[in-house]
């Protein structure tokens, strides 16, 4: 039994079917990735994890707790941290109250100092743009903050939904520097990316989805030497 | 207290160009203790009215305050603002007089007003929740809506339910309020009598009531504001579905916003029922909410020494100036000599008729005016001037089928 089992779910938007008999596990100290193209269920999956989306069969388990049916606020609360799609940052809020949104959830006061210290730390832009708006960040400033607000909710699971997307590639690199990192302090981390070389290349394990189903599993260097993979989404 | 006493300290430290809040405030403040002694200054001791009109320009500037939790906050357009209005008022005339007595319910109610003025909030945010827990999954158009409705349905409610309420002819006879003993001074006419019946009491006396309403709202709603439940409102209103990412229960802290909001309203309501002696259906209607809306909008959403400022002069303009602006014309037409422009002649109703048509489109050309010149409000919070100065590019978002369902 893995920190995250995601078993057969089935998620309808209206009567289009986004996810057919989606499973997956998650242990504890893993990254792992979910690749695919658009429309194939990336995001829905995260969604449905984090209960903004409910499926209508399937169980959704975390840490041994069924939260298939919960609202968004528990699934929070239950330590999953989201950084959701299109990073939705609060635009019109400072940095720091950006980053305090992120422990909205948190029960421990004490902790949130050292927490902020910490994700200043992983980031130091941040840091410089402490009272800045969020809306008046570049976008990989904004990416960082995305990625700091769902640490700062301390989570026993972070979900990362396309980090990478619109970012300069140096930035990029950066991020996945990062992303390793917390994972290395501790922190699980479920990562759905287009940039599916460089998802596979700081996964340990990886899944990938085609029109809602998940086609193919293995470790992060399995799939980037598979030729179905190359071929489909690494371009080769 | 001691808390409220570090704020005070912690605003008079504060470098007023990191808080300019800080100086409105204290301004604000002092403005308020200076306004009566001015008045019975420059007027020669005969200025109870203007002072009995600031009183009644603190009925707004509460309103103004509570729709700020609700829209400038949480950003949930309430167009029915005004309906708790009614139901802070009409609690007052039903727990303060003797309208019970000719009620089904045959017993005069007399609680006294600083209790009153807490049942009026209890009712208020009874009727916001009420209200609130099935039509906040809308959003905003959708709201704006339903509260527009809820907003028309309150004041005919109390009109037609005549049995309860003496339909159009609203309560009159209202209990007025005494200052408690403790605050006994040159404005309390008799501050031993808890509750005087019937008894007209210095409008000074309404006047320092307002001011100390105005001033434990103020810290109320600025505590409010800084506090986790203020950032989570803000959340709510820059992206909702993220806020949900982050744990926010966003039909809850909304319902909360509503709830706060009409409370706000309620305890207007009920110093305006006090002070008036009289509630009718009548005084509630959509201009009232509109009217507050403006107030808020154009005084700065959000920030709230912008929204007292905002409902000070909105409420100056249509109490003050737009009721002279007739007379004000033809004493002008008389001074520069063109007389004929007064005397009424075919449809020509003469120029101070003529104004007293055209004054709420004078009122609509000031507010297209300062819209157009100061679109942040008079005051803005930080977030709206950057917004609008600097332009804070909105994310962008990805929306997906499921973002307006969830």
């Amino acid at each position: 039994m893995g920190l995250l089992d995601v078993a057969g779910i089935n998620v309808f938007y209206g009567r289009v079917q986004a996810l057919r008999g989606v499973s997956l596990s998650i242990n504890p100290g893993e990254i792992v990735a979910l690749i695919g193209s658009n429309g194939a269920g990336k995001t829905t999956t995260l969604r449905t994890v984090s209960g903004l989306s409910h499926p209508t069969t399937g169980r959704v388990v975390f840490d041994g707790r069924d939260i298939t049916a919960s609202p968004a606020h528990e699934v929070v609360r239950a330590g999953i941290g989201h950084s959701p799609e299109g990073r939705r940052l609060f635009p019109r809020m400072i940095v720091l109250d950006n980053l305090m949104m992120g422990t909205y959830s948190r029960k421990d006061r004490a902790g949130i100092p050292s927490d902020i210290a910490r994700v200043y730390d992983l980031f130091p832009r941040l840091k410089e743009r402490t009272k800045q708006l969020a809306g008046t960040l570049s976008g990989g400033e904004q990416q960082m903050l995305a990625i700091g607000r769902a640490l700062m909710a301390r989570p026993k699971l972070l979900m990362l939904d396309e980090p990478s997307l619109g970012l300069a590639p140096i930035l990029c690199e950066t991020i996945f520097r990062v992303l390793t990192e917390i994972n290395t302090q501790g922190t699980p981390i479920l990562l759905v990316e287009q940039n599916a070389s460089k998802a596979l290349e700081v996964a340990h394990r990886a899944y990938v989805l085609e029109t809602g189903s998940i086609v193919q599993t293995g470790t992060g260097k399995e799939l980037l030497s598979s030729p179905d993979v190359q071929r489909a989404y690494l371009g080769m | 207290m001691r808390r409220l006493g570090s704020r005070l300290g912690s605003i008079l430290e504060s470098d007023p160009r990191k808080n300019p809040n800080a100086v409105v405030f204290l301004l604000l403040a002092l403005g308020a203790i200076a306004f009566p002694i001015g008045v019975q200054i420059v007027t020669r001791g005969s200025g109870s009215f203007l002072i009995s009109q600031a009183a009644d320009a603190g009925v707004y500037v509460l309103l103004a305050i509570g729709l700020n939790v609700v829209v400038g906050f949480a950003g949930l357009l309430d167009l029915g603002y005004a309906a708790f209005f009614a139901i802070g008022a009409y609690t007052y005339a039903f727990v303060a007089s003797d309208h019970m007595e000719f009620t089904p319910i045959h017993q005069a109610i007399h609680i006294p007003f600083w209790i009153a003025l807490l049942v009026g909030m209890f009712a208020a945010a009874t009727a916001g929740a009420i209200l609130g827990a099935p039509t906040l999954r809308l959003r905003g158009d959708y709201l704006a809506i339903v509260t527009l409705g809820f907003g028309e349905i309150v004041p005919r409610l109390f009109r037609n339910a005549a049995t309860w309420t003496s339909g159009v002819n609203g309560i009159s006879a209202l209990d007025t309020p005494a200052l408690p003993i403790w605050i006994n001074g040159p404005w309390s006419g008799d501050a031993f009598a808890v509750v005087q019946n019937f008894k007209i009491i210095d409008p000074l006396a309404y006047y320092v009531i307002m001011a100390i309403l105005v001033a434990i709202s103020v810290v109320l709603v600025n505590n409010l504001r800084r506090s986790r439940m203020g950032r989570a409102w803000m959340a709510v209103r820059e992206d909702e579905v993220a806020a949900a990412a982050m744990g926010v229960n966003t039909v809850g802290v909304k319902l909360l916003a509503f709830g706060i909001g009409a409370a706000f309203s309620g305890f207007a309501g009920t110093f305006y029922g006090a002070k008036l002696s009289l509630v009718s259906p009548e005084n509630f209607g959509f201009t009232v909410s509109i009217t507050i809306l403006i107030m808020v909008v154009l005084g700065g959403m959000g920030n709230i020494p912008g929204v007292i400022v905002g409902a000070l002069l909105i409420y100056y303009v249509i109490f003050n100036i737009l009721p002279g602006l007739p007379q004000q014309a033809a004493d002008f037409a008389n001074s520069i000599g063109a007389t004929g422009l007064n005397t009424p002649s075919g449809d020509w109703p003469g120029l101070s008729g003529e104004v007293q048509r055209l004054k709420f489109l004078i009122f609509g050309l000031i507010l297209v005016l300062t819209m157009l010149l100061r679109p942040q409000g008079l005051l803005p919070s930080r977030q709206r001037a950057e917004e609008l100065q600097k332009g804070v590019h909105e994310d962008t978002v990805i929306e997906d089928l499921n973002a307006e369902t969830t």
